[in-house]
Order: structure tokens, then C-alpha cells, then sequence
């Protein structure tokens, strides 16, 4: 299907966001909004953000990005991706004004926009938020790391030809990798998760996630520590409990690749699983 | 400043009120046609009322540099655009949100675009041009004083590259590191090159990267600018490092060469982080304000 791309500025509490829409001649009622994670701007890393736009609207789904206050070339001061949820709002907004047709939008976000896009769910219950696209989110604490390098690094290590010859060639430091080791191992038990009074931003994601009724499509990388940190968390944690087999929700694991899909193969592969994921929506 | 033609405006009920919500905002983003495909714009001008001073056209680095040097560019526009000066930002051919693919792009393609740009700001600012490169970019408006040889034009360079050849092998080393981080086997630049050469794009960094963009890249040098009176060059260094700051030899010899030809070229110093390579988004306020400074003194 033919679509046209059109600059907006789109109004945000007093400051123009910049965003690009892809508009397919004919726009399905299913819209989508990529929430920027991490550094990025709109377009993503090696346009990864550009090319799913387009892919999708050549399939017939209007696609808007755009760049949070702060962030590429929109104007305001820069804020996390906890503070976004007035910017996603508005982008909303736009989107569905610039396509009418469009009933409900899947926000689609990844690593940090992932997060952001729960954590928007979750305080904001915008029904009109019909499904999830959450790519490697991003749940990192102190304890999910050292989990995560535990679990990860030491075992991989203990398989590598390298580190054996190390260990006999006496370059292996022993005394300092087993105090890493020990640290690690305490910060992984210390559950600094769940202290504080403030509620951290990995606790509401899991709440937005259980309560929320839409649908979500988790995309994981099979070479990216995010995602293993997000899986680990997801099957340690009490709060994720069962939550990755709640109904509605499905994993599509991406083989080989990296966090931002940087090869052709693995950005093709992302992009036929939302495509497909996309199609099963009931008008 | 002449109207927007009809093509540089918003179609009906995509602009209506978000842009008059926006009124205060300087800037203005719209989709630039061109024989080949449309091409992404951000345009920032003066305050209502100021005289225009200069217009000036940014030309942005190649493949993720673009990405990371984003925000300081906006910041700069904006600047610039306070201070009086029209500054236009484009995406060339298959770059940021403009059309095409990465691959689609060649180095004849960007020169076409850098003059469409020019040309662009020139039916609308009666005013002295600055070409205002980072990095690759600054190769770009480089070979542009060459293809338009009538039109006169001051030069702004971010952090300069001063040979294209070595920066096709950079950017051919991050294949190697990748390879090197997904175990992968080795590949040298020497084979990567010798497949541009044989014809075949290379993907580097989720780049494809098409042998008409490398060898133009690899061609690509500061020398011989034509009807240009001042060239800018500024240098991001260190903390602590500016004072006694000595530019790289071949940026030194540059300048130089230059001289000898009877420009204006200057380079200075400003301190903060290596934005153009940094992952985290990193501002350096110094470079923005030396570069307001540079450009209300020429």
C-alpha cells in the first residue's frame, strides 16, 4: 500500500515536539506510536525506528515517532523516561487526529521506551492503549545486574578456552574476580528492588503489566544483557510472578540478535513479528 | 522572508492546531521534495522583526554520528536562529527521516542534496551563506564550494575530517568490532574495501553501505575550496586541555593550505565531551556558544 510521511510539531505542555507520521493511503484502525527509549531520537539506531514505520505503513497502519520534550529536536527541558507520560498522551493525541480512523494505538517501545510505555499504562489507564510492543525492556537495578552477571558472565566464563589458559598461565587474578564474585552475590541477595517509599520504576512496570487488559507482544534479543536482566527479574521476582504467561501476552525471541537489531536479518525478524503480531488485532 | 510554497506547508488538518499552539516555536519541520524522493527539514528562524544575518546550512556527519550529534545540533540551531541567523537542517538521501534507504545513498547523491538545500535558502534569505558541516559533513560542504563555484559561501566545521579515506576505514573498523564482540571471525577493513570495490555493499553498524557512497567518501577532502573567504574549524578537546591546544597535523596543514590560499581559516579549541561518538547523549554548551560567537564576529 502506498503511504505518505508528514512532519508535525505536536503541541506538549507549551512545547512543540518534532514527530514524523507514516500515513498509508488508507489507514487501518490499529495505529502505532514508537515511545524513543535510551539516547536515541526518532528515527533509532540505524534508522531502525524509520524502517518498521515504514514497513508497517506500507502495510496499512499509520505509524507516528516522535521526540520526547528534551530529546532530538524537540524543544523542553530533558526529563527521564519515568516523566514522560504527558509527552506519550500527546503524541496520542496527534496521531489520532491526523488519522481519524484510528480506534486504538499500540505503543511500541524499546529498552527504556518499553518501560516508559508500561509505566504510562500504568498511570494513566488510557483505554485507548489497545495493545503493547515491548522490545528488551528495561528493568535494571543494582540487583538485577549483579544477577544477571552472575548467572551470565561467570558461567560463560567458566566455558571459555581463554579463561582456563589464563587461570594456568597464572594471569587469572583469583583473589580479585572472588571478591567480585562475593559482591555481586550480595547485591543480588540484597532485594534492593523493593526498598524505599517511593514505589521504583521496575515495581510499577510489573504492576502496570498486571493490570493492564490489553494485549502485549514481548520481543526479546537473544544476545543483549537487557533482556536477559528482563528475564531474570521476570522468573526471580516475586512482583513478575506468572506475569510472562498472563493471557494475552506473547514472547517471540529473536535469534543471534542484539539489542538494537542491527543487522538486516534481525531488524527483518522484529519487524514481521509486530507485523504479524499487528494482524490478529480484532477491528 | 518569502512565503512557504505549498509543498514546504503542513497538509490540511495535519497542521491546523498544533501549529498554532506551536506559534512561539521557532522552528518549522516539513518534507522538502527532490527528484529523487523527499527529504526531511527543520527550519529555524529569527525572531519576528530581527534582520536576518546569515543563513545557515547544516550538514550533518554520516551513519550513527548523525544520531548522536542530534541534540547539540538542535541546540545550536535554535541559538543561531536567536541570534539572527536562518538555519536550515536537512537529512540527506536515506539519512534520519528523509527518503530511501542508507543504501539507497551515494556521495553524488548528498552533493545533489547539499545544493538543493543551498538553493533552497537562497530563494528565500538574501543573506551571506554559512555551509556549517560536522565531521563527514564538513567533506560535504567542502566539494560543494566546488560544484557551485558562483555562489559565495563561509564555512562553520564541527570537529572536521579532514581525509575521507581514513574515515571510511574508521567506520569499516566498526564492522571488525563487532565481528570481534559476536565471535564471529575476523574480517579485515582491506577485505571489506575490496568488496565495495567489487561492487557489493558492506553493512557496517545496521548500515549498508554502497560502494558509490564509499568511494565518494573515500575521494572526499578539504582542499581546493572555491569562492569561500572564512572557513570556522572548531575542536572539541578535553577538559583542561584548551589553553595550549595545537590542532592535529593534518587539521594544522589544512589550515595552512587554506591560508596560503588566501582564506580566512581559523580553528579553536573548546572543552567538553566527544558527543559525536558517545553512546549517552552528551551536551557541550561551550561549543554552542563559541560557535554564536564565531558566526556574529565574521
Amino acid at each position: 500500500m502506498q503511504f505518505t510521511e508528514h512532519a508535525l510539531l505536536i503541541p506538549c505542555q507549551g512545547d512543540a515536539m518534532v514527530g514524523v507520521l507514516s500515513r498509508p493511503g488508507t489507514p487501518s484502525t490499529l495505529g502505532l506510536v514508537v515511545v524513543v527509549g535510551g539516547p536515541q531520537y526518532r528515527v533509532g539506531s540505524h534508522r531502525q525506528f524509520v524502517l518498521l514505520a515504514r514497513r508497517l505503513a506500507s502495510a496499512g497502519y499509520p505509524v507516528l515517532r516522535f521526540d520526547y520534550r528534551g530529546m532530538g529536536d524537540s524543544e523542553g527541558e530533558a526529563r527521564g523516561f519515568e516523566s514522560i507520560d504527558q509527552d506519550i498522551a500527546a503524541a496520542i493525541d496527534a496521531l489520532k487526529q491526523a488519522c481519524p480512523s484510528v480506534g486504538g494505538v499500540v505503543l511500541w517501545g524499546l529498552c527504556d521506551g518499553a518501560a516508559a510505555a508500561l509505566l504510562y499504562c500504568g498511570a494513566t489507564r488510557d483505554a485507548r492503549v489497545a495493545g503493547l510492543c515491548l522490545l528488551n525492556p528495561w528493568v535494571r537495578s543494582e540487583a538485577t545486574l549483579a544477577r544477571t552477571h552472575l548467572k551470565h558472565h561467570y558461567s560463560a566464563r567458566l566455558l571459555q578456552v581463554d579463561f582456563w589458559k589464563k587461570v594456568f598461565s597464572g594471569k587469572f587474578r583469583v583473589l580479585q574476580s572472588l571478591r567480585e564474585l562475593w559482591g555481586n552475590f550480595q547485591v543480588s541477595r540484597s532485594g534492593a528492588l523493593h526498598q524505599g517509599a517511593e514505589s521504583p520504576f521496575q515495581v510499577r512496570m510489573a504492576q502496570a503489566l498486571r493490570q493492564y487488559s490489553g494485549r502485549v507482544l514481548l520481543l526479546l534479543s537473544a544476545n543483549d544483557y537487557t533482556a536477559k536482566e528482563f528475564l531474570e527479574t521476570a522468573s526471580t521476582d516475586p512482583l513478575w510472578s506468572g506475569l510472562l504467561h498472563r493471557p494475552g501476552l506473547e514472547r517471540v525471541d529473536v535469534d543471534g540478535a542484539d539489542h538494537t537489531f542491527s543487522r538486516q536479518q534481525w531488524r527483518a525478524s522484529a519487524e514481521q513479528a509486530v507485523l504479524q503480531w499487528m494482524g490478529t488485532f480484532k477491528p | 522572508m518569502r512565503p512557504f510554497p505549498p509543498w514546504a506547508r503542513w497538509p490540511t488538518g495535519l497542521r491546523s492546531k498544533s501549529a498554532q499552539r506551536c506559534s512561539q516555536a521557532v522552528v518549522d519541520a516539513f518534507f522538502l521534495p527532490t527528484p529523487q524522493g523527499e527529504r526531511f527539514c527543520l527550519l529555524h528562524v529569527p525572531p519576528a522583526g530581527q534582520p536576518c544575518r546569515g543563513a545557515v546550512l547544516y550538514i550533518h556527519p554520516l551513519a550513527e554520528e548523525l544520531n548522536r550529534c542530534r541534540r547539540m545540533a538542535s541546540l545550536q540551531a535554535r541559538a543561531l536562529a536567536r541570534c539572527g541567523f536562518a538555519v536550515l537542517q536537512m537529512d540527506l538521501l536515506g539519512c534520519g527521516d528523509s527518503f530511501g534507504d542508507f543504501s539507497d545513498a551515494t556521495w553524488d547523491a548528498w552533493l545533489s542534496d547539499v545544493g538543493a538545500g543551498r538553493q533552497w535558502l537562497a530563494q528565500r534569505y538574501d543573506a551571506p551563506l554559512w555551509l556549517w558541516g560536522v565531521r563527514a559533513g564538513c567533506l560535504l560542504a567542502a566539494a560543494s564550494t566546488r560544484q557551485q563555484p558562483d555562489v559565495p559561501a563561509r564555512l562553520l566545521m564541527w570537529q572536521p575530517v579532514v581525509a575521507g579515506r581514513q574515515h571510511l576505514q574508521q567506520f569499516l573498523r566498526l564492522r571488525q568490532m563487532a565481528e570481534v564482540v559476536q565471535g564471529g571471525g575476523k574480517v579485515g577493513t582491506d577485505a571489506l574495501l575490496k568488496q565495495l570495490e567489487q561492487g557489493q555493499a558492506v553493512e557496517v553498524a545496521g548500515y549498508a553501505l554502497a560502494p558509490g557512497l564509499a568511494q565518494g567518501l573515500a575521494e572526499a577532502t578539504l582542499d581546493a575550496l572555491v569562492n569561500v573567504r572564512q572557513v570556522v574549524c572548531l575542536e572539541v578537546v578535553a577538559p583542561g586541555q584548551a589553553q595550549g591546544y595545537t590542532a592535529s597535523p593534518a587539521l594544522a596543514a589544512q589550515i595552512q593550505r587554506w591560508t596560503s590560499a588566501g582564506i580566512a581559516a581559523q580553528t579553536t579549541a573548546v572543552e567538553g565531551e566527544a558527543f559525536w561518538q558517545l553512546p549517552e547523549a552528551q551536551l557541550c554548551t561551550a561549543l554552542v556558544d563559541a560557535t554564536v560567537a564565531a558566526l556574529v564576529d565574521a
